[in-house]
Parts: C-alpha cells; structure tokens; sequence
C-alpha cells in the first residue's frame, strides 16, 4: 500500500478516478437540474453562470446531465468487469489446476472468442436483444473474460508447482480447499492489474454503444449518448462534444494510470534496480 | 398513393445511409472542423462579390449548376428501382402525361388535354402534337402505352404498379390518342398519371428491363439528358435541346453524391456545391449566426405535404378507449414540440392535409394543450393514482405503455422524449424503444406489435387516404397497421375515391378530417417544413415559394454570367 502510494502514476489515476466517483456518486445532491427536465426555450445556450456546460438540443442542462450519465458509465464498468473477472477466475483456475482436456478444452474456447472481434460481436448481440444497460452490462461483461482466464491459468500452473501447494495436497486437502485458500489468493495481484485495465476498456464500450444508439436508451443520460446528441451540432455546439469527451478521457486515463501503477508496484522485476 | 410509397421509401434510404455512415463520421468531423475553422477566416473578410451577387440580372442561358444527392441512384428506371434518388434523376430525363402546377393543381405535360366520360370509368388524354425524344424520334401514345404495360408486368415487380393495374384496359387508337379504361370510377387515378415517367418504346421493346443498358444510358424527352455517371461520385446532365416544354436556361446540372448533410454542408460553404437540403439547426441557427453565409445563400421554406404523429394500437387496451386516446393529445403540447424539435419551424395540424390546401378542414383546429382536461378525461375513463405514486391505474393497472421509432432518426426521437416527460406530468408511463428502421417494420409493425409509435406519412397530393384509414387495409404490410375501424370513415372513402368534382370531393374529405379529428386514434404532431439553402448566383427562383415547391420552376433559374464559377470543381 505504501508503494502504491508512492508511485505518481498510481496516485494521478486514484485521484482522476476518485473525483470522477464522487461527482457521480453525489450526482442527485449536486446536480442543479432535474437530467431529464426539457426546456424548449432554452436549446443549445453556451456555457453560462447558470448553466456550467450549456444545455443540449432539448434545453437540458448538460452538467446535471454528465452527472448521471457518469453513474450509469462507472456501473457499466464496474459490473461488466465484475462478470468477466468471476468467469475468467473460475475458468482460468480450472485450467491451470486440472490441465488436461479441462485445460484444452477451456483454453480452445479462449482462442475461439479471441478470434471473434468483440466489439461486432457485441454489436450483433445487442441488436437481436433490445439495448438496454443490463443488456450491454452482461454482453461486455460475456465477451470480455479471455485475459483473466489466461492470467490466472498461468500463476496456477506455477503455483501448483510450488511447496506449499503440494505439501496441502499430500495432506489430503480437497481439490476446491487447495484452489480457493492456496492457489488463488497468490495469483490474485495480476488480475487486479486486468481488472483496472479492464474497466477502462469497459466505459469505453460503453460509451461507444451509446454513440451507435445500441447503449444506453433515452430518455437516461449516459456520456455515450450525449455525444451523439452533440454530433448534429459539432459546428456549432463545442460543448456538447467537449465535456462528454474531457469525461471518457479522464475516466479511461485514470483506470490506465492506476493500472499501470500497480503492475509497476506489484511486478518484482521493477524493483531490482 | 404513389408519392406515399415513395415517401415510406426515402425514408428507409435516410436511414440506411445514416447507419452505413458511421465508419466515416469519425473521419469526417475531424477533417469537417479542421475546414469549418480555416473556412471562417477567409470567409470572415468583406467578400467583393456580395454586392453582385445581391444585384438582379435578366434571364440568360448557359453555366453549370451543382448540387447535392444523398444516395447514388441504383438506375435511370425510378418506376423499376423503386427508390427515391433514381426517380429523383428519372424526373430530370422523362416525362409524364399530366403534372401539377404551381398551385398543385392538374395540369397537362404531354397531354395536351385530359377527358374524363361520363360514367367516369374511362379517361382519354390527347397528347400534344409533334412531342419527340431527345434523339429526334416522334414521342407518340405507343410509347405511353409500351411503360403502361411494362409497369404492370408481373416479371417487371414495380413498387407503384398497383395504381396501374386498376386500368382494366388501355389503348393507343392512333399517336395522339390513350385511352385507359376502369372496372370503376377511380379518382386517384388522375394523379397516378401524372407519376408514370414514359420511357421510350424503340429503346426498350425486347430487352429485359432488369439488365437493360437503358438504365445506365437513358433517353428521355425532358429538360435535360444523362451526359455522364461516375458511380458514387456525381452525374453530369446537359440541357437536352429538343425538351417537349422548351429548353431550360442552365446547360449542365450536376448532381454530387454526398451521403453525410455534414459533409454536403461543408461543400456548400467552400462554395463547391450550389445547393442543398437542410436541416432546421443548420437553417435556423448555423446559417443565421454566420454573416459569410447568409451574403451568399438564399434560404427557402415551403410547407412538405408529410406529418409527423403518434399513433396508438387501437387493437390493444387503453387504447379502445377515446377518452384515453383525447386525453393523450390534450396532454401532449404541439407547440413544445415544434419549438424544440423544428426549431419553430413546423405547424400543428388538425387534419390529414397540408394546411392551407383545399383539403384541409379550415374549420378543425389542433387539440390544444390542455392537462387539467387530460387528466379529467382520464378520471372519466377509471384511470386515477390511488397508490400516490404519480402513474394513474384502473383495476390496479397501470397506464404504462411503450413507444416505438426508428432510430438514427434525431428529431423523432427527441420528439418521444418530449412526449414522455408531458405524459408523465398527466400520470402516463411510457418507456422508449428506438428500433433500427427495418427492424422496426418487419418486427413490430407489420405483425401489429406494439403499443404505440412516433412515425410520419408522407403523403400524395390526391386526398385519397384509403389505404391508411380503410378497415379493409389491415393486413400484415399494410398502411393502416394502427388498426383504425370506423365504419362512416370507410364510407366517406370509398365516396371520395369515386368522385371527380373538386368540390364534393373537398366536402367529404373535409367529413372524414372531422370524423377522425373527434376520433383522435392518432395524435399529429407537427407538420414540417422542407428547407432548402441555394447559392444567391442562382437567379430566377420564385420567392416565396409556391406550393408546389422551390424546384417546380427549375428550368426557369439561370445562372448570370458574371456570377458563375470560373471553373468546374466537380472532381
């Protein structure tokens, strides 16, 4: 912890990330505007002193706006990568501790939805169900579980070479006793590492389904969907565009940063000089 | 009727460019705001040319007018491809025996005079004398009757030839003479003949109309002939000297295909396209706040003969239910709509019609905003909150319900997101669902699916609106998929179809607008303007302009000679 801490990259991302959290977590507390509440007299007013990032084409205030959609991005996020953590764990602990046609069959389904590019999977999938979040929680969070799987594979393939795991075995203890309370606590520092990394990748999906109209639905707010609104009026309405890009930038860089600070910190390798 | 399909037709094609777009958007708004930005620099500097181009000039011949398509046409046979760029192109190169003036009223093209008999079952057009193609052969009642015949062959699948089956018989008695017979009198058929674009019979007998050589090499007898056509890229017309109706002023017209209005937009500024289509911001608030623009652009607005609505399942609960129905359009408020989508610039309606033409019922106005008298109505229905949390419901159900549009297009979905908000302050749940367009006919309203849509008509200029109202036309694929069943209604249209006289015929469509008005089995939303910015070096254009349109006069625009471009940029 105290490492982390002293890592500058680790830190730059916690905080981008923990302001980013706490606006969206306090969003119903300090949104001026009701998100949704149209305003036909007031379309498309640049910043002002009453509204901080304008109002979009309907006359919503995009600030109140970028609030919630910033909860409905973070969730995204954190749930999808919350479903591809558990399957990739479970699969990649299976495979690397039973091997055999466990492992070949397992590792042949990585190589097989590898091979499929995600985001037109995810695409066609979303089309034959409706969009919805749930939908495109669990379609990012089914298509996404294929590096963990193979991270926690390769530490378990190490561990269960180790002492400590065969001096359990040769004690008698059971198979999901030596997996659970040996094995995956020490393999857990990568995958911490990917699940960083992967909520990043995550928002990013997110909001680009919500771009193509395949994400989130009007009339909710997400950082997706408000700049697509703000496409049709690119020439004239920076902010529209600005603000829900500034969002996914700073949203993406902070996991990137705090991802890379931790493998930095975790990795041995780093720490020889 | 025709011009309804064509309608649902065009747009299908908006939608699918919007979707096959998306690769280059990206692309396109980078490079798009790199322009706009070195555009506004030279642009913001007086401009010598604005006081010339402010400055009248007499009509003269000559010059090269450039404009915009979205989509490449798929051949030079519109009445075969069935699509709204081909037809575009098609109006351009052919004929048809009868058109509408100024003031959309029939008037001949080819025909010289029109008769219809007495037992209105049989219509003779005498065509004008000495009409011939472009290639100098006599254009005769043959060749009418040859695209009569082509269009309803079976093995030709037009999209528009149900109107044309009708005719139970047609003859040609000699070149100057066609003669269509009727099983029954069929008002609308008048119309459908000013829609059939002749095609030439010595170029076409014999050949397979799908592989034809015709479709990509057209001859026609209009204002102008196809000079070239670089796929994808643009078509090249030259005025075609030996034009039935005389030639037109400009030589060439090229039109672009430019598939993204971003992108036509920026064109248009960097002065490389002449005119284009717009969109109410771009004509409202873009233009408007950038003086370069607004120097070298003339912008027109003219009433479009389409409607946006909500309509209900009126096969489903609530919506059997009138007071429900009028409760719904009390609570809905047009005007917001207008403002806020349209940017003002639209119109409520109270009738199916263009407002202003002898069809509309001057004497309806719209539903007005009115919630205090929507919630009533829905008390009288049963429907009250009596669990306090702000949704009304009868039997401890409640008045919740979807509604349906089709995605990519934004002012429709802004429009249900407005709905929603109003129905909510009445106690009304509704949840929103956009649906890509094909997805959104095939899976919901051709099975009758849904509960409830946003959706627009696009209509014909004949007031005949039977196959949207009918009760016979609600079969899976048919217009009146809302399930409207209305007995006086279906005799009012049936009436309509068979009277000819302008005046009975205006009195019974006014009855049916009445009818379905205190019917209220869909709520109008707004009707809207088409707009259109065309490049003050084009002179001639009627302003304001008449109903028929800013292009009805096309061939009467000329281009001055000191205001034309120097060169041609159409690479």
């Amino acid at each position: 912890m105290q490492r982390i801490l002293q890592n500058p990259m680790a830190i730059t991302g916690l905080c981008f990330i923990g302001i980013i959290l706490l606006l969206a977590l306090l969003a119903p507390w300090i949104a001026p505007y009701d998100p949704d509440a149209v305003q036909v007299k007031q379309i498309l007013i640049g910043p002002s002193a009453e509204h901080w990032m304008g109002t979009d084409g309907l006359g919503r205030d995009v600030w109140s706006r970028m609030l919630f959609g910033g909860r409905v991005s973070l969730l995204v996020g954190l749930v999808a990568v919350g479903i591809s953590t558990v399957i990739g764990v479970i699969l990649g602990a299976l495979a690397g501790y039973y091997r055999g046609w466990v492992d070949t069959v397992i590792m042949r389904l990585v190589d097989i939805m590898l091979s499929i590019p995600s985001f037109f999977l995810i695409l066609a999938v979303i089309a034959f169900l409706s969009p919805s979040i749930t939908n495109v929680m669990i379609v990012i969070g089914l298509t996404s579980w294929m590096s963990v799987t193979r991270l926690v594979r390769a530490e378990f393939l190490s561990l269960t070479q180790r002492e400590f795991v065969t001096a359990s075995t040769a004690l008698g203890a059971q198979d999901w006793r030596v997996i659970f309370k040996h094995c995956l606590p020490n393999s857990l520092t990568p995958v911490l590492v990917s699940v960083v990394l992967g909520i990043a990748s995550a928002v990013l999906l997110e909001s680009g389904l919500s771009f193509l109209g395949l994400g989130v639905q009007p009339p909710q707010a997400s950082w997706g969907n408000i700049l697509t609104d703000g496409k049709e009026y690119i020439q004239f309405a920076w902010w529209l565009s600005l603000y829900p890009g500034l969002a996914i930038l700073i949203t993406v860089l902070g996991y990137n940063l705090l991802g890379e600070g931790l493998r930095d910190v975790f990795d041995p390798r780093s720490h020889t000089r | 009727m025709m011009k309804r399909r064509m309608t649902n037709r065009r747009l299908t094609g908006m939608h699918h460019t919007c979707t096959k777009q998306y690769a280059s958007i990206g692309q396109q708004l980078v490079i798009g705001m790199l322009c706009s930005t070195l555009l506004a620099c030279s642009a913001d500097s007086p401009d010598q040319n604005t006081a010339a181009l402010n400055q009248p000039y007499p009509a003269q011949t000559g010059g090269t007018l450039i404009s915009a398509m979205p989509s490449d046409p798929s051949g030079m046979i519109g009445m075969v491809a069935g699509e709204s760029a081909s037809l575009a192109i098609g109006a351009y190169l052919f004929n048809s025996l009868l058109t509408f003036n100024q003031d959309l009223d029939l008037a001949g093209e080819l025909a010289e005079s029109w008769q219809v008999a007495d037992d209105k079952k049989t219509i003779t057009f005498k065509l004008k004398p000495g009409l011939q193609w472009a290639d100098g052969k006599p254009l005769t009642s043959a060749d009418v009757l040859f695209t009569w015949q082509l269009i309803i062959d079976e093995k030709t699948h037009s999209p528009y030839a149900s109107d044309y089956q009708l005719v139970t018989k047609a003859e040609a008695p000699d070149a100057q003479t066609f003669i269509v017979h009727y099983a029954q009198p069929f008002a609308p058929a008048l119309e459908s003949w000013a829609h059939l674009q002749v095609l030439p019979k010595h170029k076409l007998a014999g050949q397979d109309i799908h592989t034809t050589s015709f479709a990509q090499k057209p001859l026609g007898s209009h204002y102008y002939q196809l000079k070239e056509w670089r796929h994808g890229e643009y078509l090249k017309l030259e005025r075609n000297p030996k034009s039935v109706l005389g030639p037109a002023n400009i030589d060439n017209v090229v039109e672009r295909i430019i598939p993204d209005p971003a992108a036509q937009f920026l064109e248009l500024m960097a002065d490389n396209i002449d005119s284009m289509t717009l969109d109410p911001i771009t004509y409202a608030r873009i233009i408007p706040s950038r003086p370069a623009l607004q120097a070298k652009l003339n912008q027109y607005k003219e009433l479009g003969n389409s409607y946006t609505y909500l309509g209900f399942n009126l096969k489903r609960k609530p919506f059997d239910d009138v007071r429900v129905r009028k409760a719904i359009n009390y609570a809905i408020d047009k005007q917001e709509i207008i403002d806020g989508v349209y940017l003002g610039l639209g119109i409520a309606i109270a009738s199916p019609y263009k407002p202003g033409t002898r069809w509309s019922n001057p004497n309806l106005t719209p539903y007005p905003f009115d919630p205090t008298k929507a919630k009533q109505l829905l008390a009288e229905a049963g429907y009250v909150d009596s669990n306090g949390d702000g949704i009304v419901e009868r039997d401890g159900k409640k008045l919740s319900f979807e509604v349906l549009t089709n995605l990519g297009n934004k002012q429709r979905e802004k429009t249900t997101v407005i709905i929603q908000r109003r129905l909510k302050e009445v106690g009304i749940e509704t949840r929103i669902r956009t649906l890509e367009w094909a997805s959104l006919l095939t899976n919901f309203i051709k099975p009758g699916d849904f509960d409830a849509v946003v959706m627009g008509w696009g209509l014909s200029l004949d007031p005949d609106q039977y196959s949207i109202w009918h009760s016979s036309q609600q079969g899976p694929g048919q217009f009146n998929f809302i399930g409207y069943n209305n007995p006086a209604v279906d005799k009012l249209l049936e009436q309509g179809r068979m009277e000819f006289d302008p005046e009975t015929r205006m009195q019974i469509y006014h009855d049916f607008a009445k009818v379905l008005y205190e019917d209220s089995p869909l709520v109008y939303l707004s009707a809207g303007y088409g707009l259109t910015a065309i490049h003050k070096r084009v002179q001639g254009i009627m302003n304001p302009v008449p109903p028929a349109g800013v292009g009805y006069d096309s061939h009467k625009w000329y281009l001055p000679e000191p205001l034309r471009r120097t060169q041609i940029q159409a690479e």
